[in-house]
């Protein structure tokens, strides 16, 4: 019995610039049922081997187009939805990204549906491997 | 007995198929259609891309109304989302809020619906802000009504006040049929017992579940602050006695979980709907698991439905299948097969 999937199994990557790695990506998709505007994504956390990423240090790309978390407060355009079933790219700015080899990540994602009382808070963890 | 009880299917329920792309928008519509409903739901912005630009185009009005009749389907329900909190420093105005609603009318009624289904955090003032726009439109405002609220309630009459008082037919009641569970879902219990949960607290919150029906609800007061009244809610529905024994027999997570989860659902008189019906115009037909022999695992589908027909209801019934988020994390959701046996089942009682 398999569950969904909420991770792309092929996202992860370290991310090179001018020949330096100059980070690591991930692929996911929103745990809600609905597309949404960037503006309600009021957070994305993420662990990576136990260690916390720094909230200045995350990158959120959808349709090509890339945008800090603090920048998505405002974002609402409709050709920059999460679409719903889509994954959106998430970069980690770290020089030398990951070591090669097996990684654990635990990662929230927190949305704020107007309607509802409380803002969702989806824990979306799994094992993955830099090559 | 002659009837005009009509079936549709929500989107909704395919969500599992379309998050995992297997079917796309018309794929949905295909399926419907092959489920026997002769009526469908949308949620435009779960399977609209670039919400809400393509309504607006013809190209795309064009596709979907060719679609309906492909598929010999009437849009039933526009399924609204009024984001007032698009921004995390303030909601959104007054006139900004109606100003969203009256757009979300207009691009209803460009996909020729009739009926928009509107959210209970969906401020009195901005509905009734919309209500001329509306009956210019020929769209009816319709207010979800899903557990904790009730129709028959303190509630419901803060809008029948409002009701009676501009004299609009153009606002009424979704009824959400979660409102009438017999018992907790048995998915949800098994998802509680994969995660952990013991019978005995399993038995502890079945069994504070079936007093509650036995005693009757308490029902849920008109109260602005909506996390304020459902706590009175919950608490005047013994909840904290519930909780106390769930701990007592040392109860972990899984089952502290299972325990909150049971105010996700409800009991109420099917008379309610006959009270009410002239207020009803659309109606979620919400379900949980349908099993091989088609009977619900929760809500009353045959009492129900025998209520809509006394009273003579000739609005849709709408299948909305809520199962696959017990399902999901663990193994594949077939929402394919469970509207088809729900929309089955919704025949044999409206034709029976």
């Amino acid at each position: 019995m398999a569950g969904r999937q909420i991770y792309n199994p092929d996202g992860f990557k370290n991310i090179e610039e001018d020949g330096k790695v100059i980070g690591y990506q991930f692929k996911f998709k929103a745990q809600y049922y609905r597309g949404i505007t960037l503006s309600i994504v009021r957070d994305i956390k993420v662990n990576v081997d136990g260690e916390d990423v720094t909230r200045d240090n995350i990158r959120f790309t959808v349709n090509g187009e890339t945008f800090t978390l603090e920048e998505m407060r405002t974002v609402i355009d409709s050709d920059y939805r999460w679409e719903f079933g889509d994954y959106a790219a998430v970069s980690i700015m770290k020089e030398g990204g990951l070591a090669i080899g097996t990684h654990h990540i635990k990662a929230l994602q927190i949305i704020d549906p107007s309607y509802m009382p409380f803002q969702i808070e989806a824990v979306c963890e799994t094992d993955f491997v830099i090559k | 007995m002659s009837c005009d009880i009509k079936r549709s299917v929500s989107l909704y329920s395919y969500q599992d198929e379309y998050y995992d792309k297997k079917l796309d928008l018309e794929g949905c519509l295909c399926e419907t259609a092959r489920a026997g409903a002769t009526g469908v739901e949308l949620l435009a912005e779960q399977m609209i891309r670039r919400f809400p630009l393509p309504i607006e185009t013809e190209e795309f009005r064009e596709q979907w109304f060719g679609w309906m009749k492909k598929y010999n389907l009437e849009p039933s329900c526009y399924d609204a989302f009024l984001e007032n909190h698009i921004y995390d420093n303030r909601m959104l105005s007054l006139g900004e809020q109606i100003n969203m609603m009256k757009r979300d009318i207009r691009l209803a009624s460009l996909l020729g619906f009739h009926n928009l289904r509107t959210l209970v955090s969906t401020p009195m003032e901005v509905i009734e802000g919309s209500l001329e726009y509306a009956e210019q439109m020929n769209v009816k405002i319709g207010l979800e009504v899903h557990a904790p609220f009730s129709l028959n309630s303190g509630w419901a009459d803060g809008y029948l006040e409002m009701i009676h008082r501009t004299g609009t037919k153009y606002f009424g009641f979704i009824p959400d049929m979660g409102i009438f569970s017999r018992n907790i879902p048995d998915v949800v219990r098994d998802k509680a017992r994969r995660h952990g949960a013991s019978e005995e607290c399993i038995k502890i919150v079945d069994d504070a579940y079936a007093k509650r029906i036995e005693k009757g609800f308490v029902k849920i007061k008109y109260d602005l602050n909506l996390g304020k009244a459902n706590m009175e809610y919950r608490m005047a529905n013994g909840m904290q006695e519930m909780m106390d024994a769930v701990k007592a027999a040392d109860g972990g997570p899984a089952d502290l979980e299972y325990a909150g989860s049971s105010f996700t659902y409800s009991w109420s008189d099917p008379q309610d709907i006959i009270d009410n019906i002239d207020y009803i115009f659309h109606t979620h037909a919400k379900f949980y698991n349908m099993h091989e022999d088609y009977t619900e695992t929760a809500v009353a589908i045959p009492e129900v439905i025998e209520a809509f027909k006394k009273a003579g209801y000739k609005g849709y019934l709408s299948s909305e299948y809520e199962g696959g988020e017990h399902l999901r994390a663990d193994m594949e959701v077939d929402s394919i097969e469970q509207v088809r046996r729900h929309q089955e089942a919704m025949r044999r009682a409206i034709e029976g």
